[in-house]
């Protein structure tokens, strides 16, 4: 049986529980991404709080911390088989138990470890690469990450600038997380109107580019190098090359 | 006198690129104060276009100097646009670009506009601004001006993360010869004693609750790869030194890129040794990491790299009789001297064999590199690279390799 659910933890966790107790899952897609098939039989899941914490307590009971964080990871994934790949590594882990991650060759440890690696990459890259603007008297950024990962960054910047109110705007899955006194939260989240920038900020960000354009060593160029950090599908949301 | 801001900062950063003592990385550091925190692993920000990585914001206070060390930019004899920040400037510049996520926090350096301790001074109070007016827990990396009074040093320890003093040069010679009014001993004092207020610190930190921390993120220091005619195995010597004597964090590689022209320095159309650069810093790593000592990497008869083979290969090649290794026994440290097996693949190697016994189809998928591992060892017994092992056989299996060509420094 092929299970949809609506693309929440809860909603995922919620099928692992039917997948134990009622009917065994073949594979699990979020309902969006998934086109009907003639063929395969599909069943769509609701979320259920009761039965996603019995899941999540198992988990929590049953496996390591770095499990738990392979789970967290591979779930932000944007790839598209990710649930499934999710399921039968914590199918294996129930056999298995914590040491787990510890058969890292194994068919299904592989691919959430590399998914999963994957994302913390991105997370990692882009806690550098995000650029805050100055609005008003709030922090706005901007990131087309291809993974969700923008509740992965916000304690890092909640720790940063913690006297600071920020949001963190994910513009491809139009949600962004909002920080202010201490704490944060995940909203929907799109902009109408084209920001205003002062003329403060503006001459920040000139200071900016031009402190990056003098940094760079002339004698040492290589921009090939430079692409494979920072790659052009990034740079329309970095100040220093707009 | 320059007063724009701008172009001040455009000066002042073209003054300070050469040095690339500059990462931002070994403390994991809370918010405890308005703003900022550091992780251990280190942040990168921005590359440069020579793909360089930026991470923090690296500047001089000033590039006035009364010295005339031959290799620099900013020597007194150079007739270069000069100019100088204030203390309060650089403070306020790292705040507004640490908000917006441009930078992990400063890296502060300063050419000697008076004398050592006026420029110490200055250093110390954009520190004192940075840490109690503006209450910025990120992270800070000084240059310890040597000559300056070792209380003032003391000082701007309990407020950096990490200092360091730029030997440049790897031997007492070639400072003789490209910055004579430097000595190796003056250079020395300020680095012991940034190594013994490091430890002295941890030992008092026992006693005491309250005591302010010093250079948390230890000491590094950098040097010129390429103005000189030192080898390869006198550089990693006195890294090696380095590392046992005092402690350091990490040792710098700076290719050198020729700003000045002058009888004992390359000619300007010398292209920086980028290759030999990465090959010391993969020897550097080796050093740190791999458990290697300078000599077992280089000698006498062999004195500097070679461009074709990283240094771990070339150790293999003159150690043969080491290997094949075992893949399914091996110990930990002998994995790591496989070429084509890093920390990463020789630890889960070792997690893996907890679970059950590694087959040859295994190993690519644990990250080993295999083109070059597989000449150096056994899988459950059996050996996948060619029949007979020497090292002229592998060397031909792995080229054909694009070439390096070093061209010379010395013409
Ligand atoms: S003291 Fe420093 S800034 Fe001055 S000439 Fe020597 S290396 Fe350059």
């Amino acid at each position: 049986m092929i299970y949809l659910y609506d693309g929440s933890f809860d909603g995922f966790l919620t099928v692992i529980y039917e997948h134990y107790y009622s009917e065994k899952a073949t594979a699990i897609y979020r309902k969006k991404d998934y086109q009907i098939g003639l063929i395969d039989e599909s069943k769509t899941i609701e979320a259920d709080s009761v039965k996603s914490r019995k899941v999540h307590e198992a988990l929590i009971n049953k496996f390591s911390t770095e499990t738990l964080n392979n789970i967290q990871y591979t779930f932000l994934s944007c790839d598209r088989n990710k649930d499934t790949y999710l399921l039968h590594y914590i199918e294996y882990g129930f056999r298995i138990g914590k040491r787990l991650d510890f058969d890292h060759t194994h068919e299904v440890v592989l691919p959430v470890h590399q998914l999963g690696k994957r994302v913390s990459f991105e997370v990692h890259r882009f806690l550098g690469l995000l650029r805050f603007q100055e609005v008003g008297s709030v922090l706005y950024s901007a990131i087309e990450p291809d993974n969700d990962i923008i509740t992965l960054m916000v304690s890092h910047f909640a720790d940063r600038l913690k006297t600071e109110r920020f949001i963190i705007h994910d513009k491809k899955r139009k949600q962004a997380v909002i920080y202010a006194d201490g704490h944060w939260y995940l909203s929907d989240f799109h902009i109408k109107e084209e920001l205003q920038i002062s003329e403060k900020e503006k001459y920040l960000n000139a200071l900016w580019k031009g402190y990056f354009k003098q940094i760079a060593i002339k004698e040492r160029e290589n921009l090939r190098l430079q692409q494979q950090f920072v790659p052009k599908k990034y740079r329309r949301n970095i100040i220093e090359f707009t | 006198m320059i007063e724009n801001a701008l172009d001040k900062l455009k000066i002042l950063a073209d003054a300070a690129k050469y040095d690339v003592s500059c990462a931002s990385s070994g403390a994991d550091k809370k918010n405890n104060g308005k703003i900022g925190n550091s992780i251990a692993a280190g942040i990168c920000h921005a590359w440069s276009t020579d793909g360089r990585c930026i991470s923090l914001l690296k500047i001089l206070l000033t590039n006035y100097c009364v010295y005339d060390c031959s290799y620099c930019i900013n020597r007194v004899s150079n007739d270069v646009q000069r100019a100088s920040f204030t203390p309060e400037e650089v403070a306020d510049l790292t705040i507004q670009f640490y908000r917006r996520n441009y930078i992990e926090g400063l890296f502060l350096s300063s050419a000697i506009e008076k004398n050592p301790n006026h420029t110490m001074e200055k250093i110390y109070r954009t520190l004192y601004l940075l840490r109690e007016e503006h209450g910025f827990s990120g992270y800070i990396h000084v240059k310890t001006i040597p000559g300056a009074d070792p209380m003032l040093i003391h000082k701007t320890g309990q407020l950096a993360d990490r200092m360091s003093v730029n030997i440049e040069l790897p031997s007492t010679k070639s400072l003789k010869l490209l910055a004579p009014q430097k000595s190796v001993k003056k250079l020395m004092e300020p680095m012991e004693q940034i190594n013994n207020g490091i430890i002295q610190y941890k030992e008092e930190k026992r006693h005491f609750i309250h005591l302010p921390k010093f250079v948390p993120a230890g000491q590094s220091t950098q040097m010129i790869i390429g103005a000189t005619k030192d080898t390869d195995l006198s550089i990693i010597h006195t890294t090696e030194k380095l590392y046992n004597s005092f402690n350091l964090k990490r040792v710098y590689f700076s290719a050198y890129v020729p700003v000045n022209t002058g009888s004992n320095l390359p000619s300007l159309a010398t292209e920086p040794p980028l290759k030999r650069e990465h090959r010391l810093y993969q020897a550097d790593w080796l050093l740190r990491f791999y458990h290697f000592n300078a000599e077992e990497l280089l000698d006498p008869s062999q004195p500097n790299f070679d461009m074709e083979f990283d240094p771990k290969m070339t150790w293999a090649f003159r150690n043969m009789e080491t290997f094949p290794v075992e893949i399914n026994k091996a110990p930990y440290e002998m994995l790591l001297r496989v070429p084509g097996i890093g920390m990463t693949s020789a630890r889960r190697i070792i997690r893996q064999r907890q679970i059950a016994n590694i087959s040859y189809d295994h190993l690519n998928k644990i990250g080993i590199v295999m083109k070059r591992a597989k000449f150096f060892i056994t899988c459950n017994g059996k050996f996948h690279g060619q029949l007979d092992m020497n090292p002229e056989g592998i060397k031909e299996k792995l080229a054909p390799k694009p070439k390096f060509e070093q061209l010379s420094i010395f013409s």
